[in-house]
């Protein structure tokens, strides 16, 4: 394309330095990024692994490619794809195909996005120092299981299918996980001390004494497994627990990445040419989806609001405190809802059809919904109920008025009795009646 | 960097592939495709290869939230149907209601997908020609090559097919009055990614003598259904050969109480009538193996269709000549046809040439029994499958 010979890796690392020198002044606090420069294969080659350098093997990366592919190809051309990873330091591409304008429009996001990696209270435990090497060892050990000749592919991505069924059926916020051995005596000494008769029926033989949101968790202590599917489950697990925060905060996230990018932007001294390009990229980055939800567009104009109404240091203090749920349900008003156009719509008789609208008496209707929606909020929440006599695993959903696909939950049960080894129940409501799978 | 995605793409590709193979036993019975030539294409549905999870259903208690700022809109508005998916790209992988697609392909590669496990057993190399055999042939399309080989068809229809796309997005960036709308009226050019060439494989064929016996009933009591059933199983089996082996000779042998040799078009479609007498169409076989198939230079397939009916008074003789022709034989397959709704009706169980042939039941004798048309493929599969061993009756 025409544009790349508009710059080169000298006029990349001059604007690195000028914009890291804004950022700082107006406060930003980032890990150090390295950039690196790939053509617009490679960057969907990264995309499919989440920006990762080495992520394990699964062919669902490869599914992953070929839809991105054939989005790229069917029109979305053009779109300034960024991709950055929580890593210290953060690690990011630039596509080669993009012009000069676009190459720090990106960088400013980056920055935004690193920044929010670095602060956020959500990321707290993701380990970003470690992440790179973990992800690699973890790769390797994957590799050797593929190759191992008692073991093979096919095996392997039995179990990698089945841990991936359920790889966000773990705690949504970062607490540490209290083993069964703990909470038994955690039990024991509330039984030795029980005054009032609390725990006379208490049962400690039960298992698990209580119910069990970490299901890959559950399974990692209590199904009998092979050395390599625990590895694998474990692996899965640490990785998926490494994107929650992401899940979480992908309003924000973006919001602040194309806030600062919007600011930073417009304080550096770019060439007047770029002005033009740049405000049209902006836009196409935040305009809304819609009938959709753009992250980029809800997050910046909730941002851009925060700003006007209390402040930049408000901001600062969201990015730092807030998840996407706490988030809009603190800020989002009801003006926010008018003006983002925001509805709530469902499924009648095979035809969407709107609910609510974002006047007096829908606004907030709309906000729970939306609320339900983001974040992981939009993943079932299913436990581990019991193991009962004849080993029988049964998990629980605990139902919040949205039923369950059924297809879905058959097709993630047989999973889940994959790893367990034995039979696995689930029980949910559909529509008002309980349902055994 | 080197291509990272490329074993994983290949394994989600040959998940694909197991889907369409998948698919496509599910229509082998399908009459539709029973007797067409071989270039017409054939929709196969195809399970997506999913990635299950736990979602909520989509359904009225399941309230999402959109965006239309600036719209006009009022409660009880339609915004769209289902399974479509709201534009939030992210999530329509997930979303129930794509369950299937549909695959078009050749009978050829039909039979491919079908037959790749599959192989006739125990072909031995028999004294005369024995050549490999070399053949070029059309295998898909790359997105680079030799001018001469641009597929200039396909190209023209990615850039289409790339228009329409961006011309849809472009439709609503004017919607939604943004800066980014190009002019429909400004040139499409050519893109590297549009441009294809087709590409061609080197196709080694097995060239061996073989000789393949199809021996049916067309006796009255093979019913429309057994027919059918019966030419659906040969229909397989004709493919099957016609796939694998590149010198090989059918012979369609057709028995009610006389025998005739037929064509390919008669076997399929003669009429019925009169009564049975198997070991008519035996004595054929042989006669025509002595004739023109002798065993030391013949690989000798013999595959018999019937509904187990025949004269009394000729079982004997019957069972004679099939263990005669067994003995020449690499393979005598034999197949019962009882449709369920007609079965148990006037025969007993021990009348049947199934239990007359049971002791000649061996390596080189099988027996398949279909009562429906899901039968089939297994059937085929116990006949043919590499590691299909001795004593197979479904």
């Amino acid at each position: 394309m025409s544009s790349s010979s508009e710059w080169d890796m000298k006029f990349l690392s001059e604007w690195d330095d000028k914009i890291a020198k804004l950022a700082e002044s107006e406060g930003l606090d980032w890990f150090p990024i390295n950039y690196e420069v790939c053509d617009y294969y490679s960057m969907i080659g990264h995309m499919s692994y989440h920006g990762m350098p080495s992520y394990y093997g699964h062919w669902s990366f490869g599914k992953a490619f070929e839809r991105t592919h054939q989005m790229y190809n069917m029109g979305a051309e053009g779109l300034p794809y960024e991709l950055i990873i929580n890593s210290n330091p953060s690690i990011a591409y630039l596509m080669r195909e993009n012009p000069a304008y676009l190459q720090l429009l990106i960088m400013c996001h980056c920055v935004g996005h690193s920044d929010f990696f670095k602060n956020n209270r959500m990321f707290q435990n993701t380990r970003p120092e470690a992440v790179i090497q973990r992800f690699r060892s973890a790769k390797k050990r994957i590799q050797a299981y593929v190759e191992n000749p008692n073991i093979g592919i096919e095996k392997v991505e039995k179990i990698m299918d089945a841990a991936h069924a359920i790889q966000f059926q773990i705690p949504r916020y970062p607490v540490r996980r209290v083993s069964h051995k703990e909470l038994k005596q955690k039990y024991i000494d509330l039984i030795n001390n029980d005054e009032h008769d609390d725990y006379k029926d208490f049962d400690l033989t039960r298992i698990p004494l209580e119910p069990e949101y970490d299901i890959l968790g559950f399974l990692l202590e209590h199904a009998r497994l092979d050395e390599w599917k625990r590895d694998i489950i474990e692996i899965v697990k640490v990785h998926s627990a490494y994107f929650v925060p992401q899940m979480q905060t992908k309003i924000m996230n973006e919001g602040w990445a194309s806030f600062w990018h919007y600011r930073l932007m417009h304080k550096l001294e770019v060439p007047q040419e770029y002005h033009i390009p740049f405000l049209k990229s902006h836009n196409q980055v935040i305009r809304p989806h819609i009938g959709g939800l753009n992250p980029y567009h809800v997050g910046f104009e909730m941002f851009r609001r925060i700003e006007e109404r209390h402040g930049i240091e408000e901001c600062f203090l969201a990015r730092e405190t807030c998840h996407d749920v706490s988030f809009l349900r603190q800020y989002l008003t009801q003006e926010d809802c008018y003006d983002l156009g925001l509805f709530s719509f469902s499924l009648k008789k095979d035809k969407y059809t709107i609910d609510d609208i974002s006047d007096e008496d829908g606004w907030k209707t709309i906000r729970e919904s939306l609320l339900r929606n983001v974040g992981t909020n939009g993943i079932p929440v299913i436990y581990v109920e019991q193991v009962e006599d004849s080993n029988i695993l049964t998990l629980k959903h605990e139902h919040d008025g949205r039923d369950l696909e059924l297809q879905h939950a058959d097709e993630v049960v047989t999973h889940v009795s994959e790893l367990w080894g034995d039979i696995v129940k689930l029980y949910t409501n559909i529509e008002g009646d309980t349902w055994e799978i | 960097m080197a291509d990272r995605s490329a074993s994983d793409r290949r394994r989600h590709k040959k998940k694909i592939e197991d889907a369409i193979k998948d698919g496509v036993h599910h229509i082998v019975a399908e009459e539709s495709i029973i007797g067409q030539d071989g270039k017409k294409k054939i929709r196969i549905p195809v399970r997506g290869i999913k990635e299950y999870r736990f979602v909520y259903g989509d359904n009225s208690q399941n309230k999402k939230v959109g965006s239309a700022p600036g719209k006009n809109i009022t409660r009880g508005q339609q915004v769209g149907k289902s399974k479509k998916p709201s534009p939030d790209g992210d999530q329509a992988g997930d979303k129930p209601g794509e369950e299937y697609y549909e695959v078009e392909i050749t009978l050829e590669e039909l039979t491919h997908y079908l037959f790749s496990d599959l192989e006739l057993p125990d072909l031995e190399k028999k004294t005369l020609k024995n050549v490999v055999g070399e053949k070029v042939k059309r295998h898909g399309y790359r997105p680079h090559g030799i001018r001469p080989r641009l597929d200039k068809k396909k190209t023209a229809i990615n850039r289409i097919r790339r228009k329409a796309a961006t011309d849809r997005l472009n439709k609503e960036l004017i919607a939604s009055g943004s800066e980014d709308a190009r002019d429909p009226e400004e040139n499409f050019p050519y893109r590297e990614n549009d441009i294809v060439y087709r590409h061609i494989k080197k196709d080694i064929k097995e060239s061996s003598n073989a000789v393949i016996f199809f021996l049916m009933d067309i006796s009255g009591s093979m019913t429309q259904n057994k027919k059918f059933l019966a030419r659906s199983f040969y229909f397989l089996l004709f493919h099957f050969i016609n796939a694998r082996y590149e010198n090989t000779e059918v012979v369609f042998v057709a028995h009610d109480t006389n025998a005739y040799e037929v064509d390919e078009e008669k076997f399929f479609k003669r009429g019925n009538a009169g009564g049975t007498i198997v070991s008519s169409g035996l004595d054929l076989v042989h006669e025509i193996i002595k004739k023109r198939f002798h065993p030391s230079s013949w690989n000798i397939y013999c595959f018999q269709c019937s509904d187990g009916d025949n004269w009394a008074n000729d079982m004997e003789k019957a069972y004679k000549s099939a263990e005669t022709i067994k003995n020449m034989c690499q393979l005598f397959g034999y197949c019962e046809i009882e449709p369920d709704q007609e079965r148990l009706k006037w025969m007993s169980e021990d009348s049947r040439m199934s239990s007359a042939y049971q002791t000649l039941v061996s390596r080189q004798f099988k027996i398949v029994k279909i009562h429906i048309k899901e039968d089939i493929w297994p059937a085929f599969k116990k006949l043919l499958g590499k590691r299909a061993q001795t004593v197979d009756i479904i």
